[in-house]
């Protein structure tokens, strides 16, 4: 799969793939941040993250790539005081469940440094956790914890869903975000290919939303994977219907571009918001806060919503295909949107959405 | 005063210098002391309105282990730390408009008396979720060594912390890590109101041995000088790359929070206490503190005045400083 944004310059793009956004960032992060350091369980080892850290500890040293004990609340202490002394931590959990250990540090800790001592102290650091779905990762290796973090303010939540948006956020963040950032990666996006821009960010802050597609028939809100899930739904739709629709990459989840969202939402007046977590008290919840603080009426029906089912997550590939939307739901809701229930229109044939993605074949 | 006697043989000074240090480290304790004195004749008037975790009883920890310390090396604390914050050198005036909730303090009344700290000085920030600092020493720690610097960092937490998870964590990889920390235990022998033969099936130095750490405990509490020297002897194996894990037997005279004392809630006698008491330089050398208190307190009160003259932080303060 290859998706490009109209957002993004055409001129001079190259190939990269999500692993390789990270890769590249992550060794930019040492070469240009002498007080950088990479820590995490297998940081160092040959898979390296899913191919994010490969080769930097041989590189730039075990002194500033290295392997921890199994101490997630431990390692995410040491960063804070590391950070608190000038250093740039960088942890990371192969998944996003394992940061739960170090729930304690992230929420109690971290986010509260600069505003619990009035400013005077800060502990900038990134903590990149990677979502398992797929191929069994079962109820504790797929939650997708956005909603989690960013409810705490003093924790700055992305989610990026391309390599571009990695090579936009990433090295600002790094160089210039004062607090902690907590990036929440997705596994099966590792292995897509993605057109770059080759040259600057096509941003010029890291904290924003994207237009990954343009379109005036229904606003699509995404997350993560889901913003490939929209972007294939919206191909289908203006395919078989002529719809139009315009997909928002979330991309910051505690500080979306909401003038963006917002915008768009009025042009169209329809709302459907895909999101890789529960619905209940989610990313879909807050968009909606933000509709109604600003003008209900501006949306001609009730919004349609898309997220895992209301349930941990299944291990047996039956039940978990229809425990994510599949293809079928999220096209179902966009015709359904714009045309009413009785839109009449055929619906793709794929139930599992992990067919798209078929460069990820386990075990993690 | 053994370590004194210690010091004394090593030649490092003359009597003369130790008398000065035994004055300016008992000035300290007392500080502290007069200062939570203060905060308990001033709590019914509700100016202070926040939780206050008193160290009476155990100033000598904090001062002989702060006046071992260089004065970059860094304390990691807890919410008992008003002996630790005045140990390392934190400005009183704005230790008391932090206690009063007003914008002179050092956080500007967001931290209070639980989140004491004094960067500028080394006592960084001080938590309130137990162990939660421990960490955040050796992180300092692993720093200070991949610098190549001389510093170290101090984690200070109480018996009741070595409970929890985190401290192991951290002792591990401190251990493996090689870092320069100093994990310094206050062993009041007390969490909350549970003893410590409730709560703890290991011996805390048997355990650190199992991580190869080397270990002290200091059952003289109350000797400003013998905690003094036990640093510093426990500060040459940091300073070369070993941490350290030392325990300090303490007494908590007052109530675990607030300003009371708690003997009459009977989970434990005045008596418990009282052999603390017998041996308290504060109580014992009346008349060095007649001597010292004048001047002291008029610190105190110049304090407490800048805080009453400092105004509360307003609706401009509620949305600053978050990121
Ligand atoms: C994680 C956590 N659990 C429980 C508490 C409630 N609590 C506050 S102080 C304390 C006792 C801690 O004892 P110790 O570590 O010995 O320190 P001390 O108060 O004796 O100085 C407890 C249980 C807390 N603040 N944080
Ligand atoms: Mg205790």
């Amino acid at each position: 799969m290859n998706v490009s944004s109209k957002e993004r310059p055409s001129t001079q793009t190259r190939v990269l793939s999500y692993a390789g956004a990270l890769l590249e960032t992550m060794d930019a992060a040492l070469a240009d941040h002498p007080n950088a350091f990479i820590m995490g369980q297998g940081v160092d080892d040959f898979k390296g993250i899913f191919g994010s850290t490969t080769g930097l500890a041989q590189k730039y040293g075990v002194e500033r790539v290295f392997d921890v004990p199994l101490m997630e609340e431990g390692m995410t202490g040491v960063a804070i005081g590391a950070a608190l002394v000038g250093d740039y931590p960088i942890t990371t959990h192969i998944r996003a469940d394992f940061s739960f250990l170090a729930m304690n540090q992230i929420v109690n800790l971290a986010s509260k440094y600069s505003y619990m001592f009035g400013g005077i102290m800060s502990c900038p650091m990134l903590i990149r956790l990677v979502v398992g779905r797929s191929w069994g990762q079962g109820a504790q290796h797929s939650q997708s914890p956005q909603a989690t973090f960013a409810h705490y303010p003093g924790l700055t939540v992305v989610m990026p869903s391309t390599s571009q948006a990695i090579l936009d956020m990433y090295p600002q963040i790094i160089a210039r975000h004062p607090g902690p950032v907590v990036s929440i990666e997705h596994r099966l996006l590792y292995n897509l290919d993605f057109s770059v821009s080759a040259g600057t960010p096509s941003k010029p802050i890291p904290l924003t939303s994207y237009v990954a597609r343009e379109g005036n028939d229904v606003t699509v809100v995404a997350t993560s994977v889901m913003v490939l899930e929209a972007l294939r739904a919206a191909q289908y739709v203006a395919e078989k219907a002529g719809i139009e629709a315009e997909v928002i990459d979330l991309n910051s989840i505690s500080h979306p571009d909401w003038e963006l969202v917002i915008g768009s939402i009025r042009k169209t007046g329809r709302l459907v918001i895909a999101d890789t977590s529960w619905l209940e008290y989610g990313v879909a919840g807050e968009v909606c806060r933000q509709v109604m603080l600003r003008d209900p009426s501006m949306l001609r029906q009730a919004p349609a919503m898309l997220g895992m089912a209301a349930a941990p997550c299944p291990t047996a590939k039956s039940l978990e295909d229809i425990y994510y939307p599949s293809q079928h739901e999220t096209v179902e809701a966009i015709l359904t949107q714009v045309r009413g229930s009785g839109h009449g229109i055929e619906l793709p044939v794929e139930r599992s959405m992990t067919e798209g993605y078929k460069r990820f074949r386990g075990p993690f | 005063m053994a370590a004194g006697m210690a010091d004394f043989q090593a030649g490092e000074c003359s009597l003369m210098d130790s008398d000065e240090r035994y004055r300016r480290l008992f000035r300290t304790a007392l500080t502290i002391r007069l200062v939570e004195e203060r905060i308990i004749e001033l709590y019914p008037s509700d100016r202070i309105q926040s939780p206050v975790h008193l160290s009476i009883g155990q100033e000598a920890v904090a001062v002989g282990v702060c006046d071992a310390l260089k004065p970059d090396d860094l304390v990691f604390a807890t919410y008992r730390s008003h002996g630790f914050y005045i140990a390392k050198g934190g400005s009183l005036p704005k230790m008391f408009a932090e206690l009063y909730g007003r914008v002179g303090g050092v956080s500007k009344g967001k931290a209070g008396s639980m989140h004491l700290s004094a960067p500028e000085v080394g006592l960084m920030g001080s938590s309130a979720v137990v162990a939660s600092s421990i960490p955040h020493a050796v992180g300092a720690a692993l720093s200070f060594k991949r610098r190549g610097s001389s510093r170290v960092a101090v984690a200070v937490f109480g018996d009741g912390a070595t409970e929890e998870g985190v401290y192991h964590e951290s002792l591990n990889f401190a251990a493996l890590m090689k870092v320069p920390v100093l994990f310094l235990c206050e062993d009041n022998g007390l969490a909350v109101h549970s003893f410590k033969n409730a709560r703890q099936s290991y011996n805390l130095l048997e355990h650190a041995r199992t991580f190869g750490i080397e270990c002290r405990r200091v059952d003289e509490g109350w000797d400003m000088l013998a905690i003094r020297q036990a640093t510093l002897d426990a500060l040459a194996v940091v300073r070369a790359g070993r941490p350290f894990v030392l325990e300090i037997a303490t007494g908590r005279y007052k109530e675990h929070v607030g300003v009371g004392d708690d003997f009459h809630f009977g989970y434990r006698s005045a008596a418990d206490i009282d052999a603390w008491k017998a041996r308290d330089p504060l109580l014992l050398d009346e008349q060095l503190v007649a001597e010292l208190k004048p001047e002291i307190d008029r610190e105190i009160a110049a304090a407490a005045a800048f805080a009453e003259n400092s105004p509360f932080p307003g609706r401009d303060e509620l949305l600053t400083d978050i990121i």
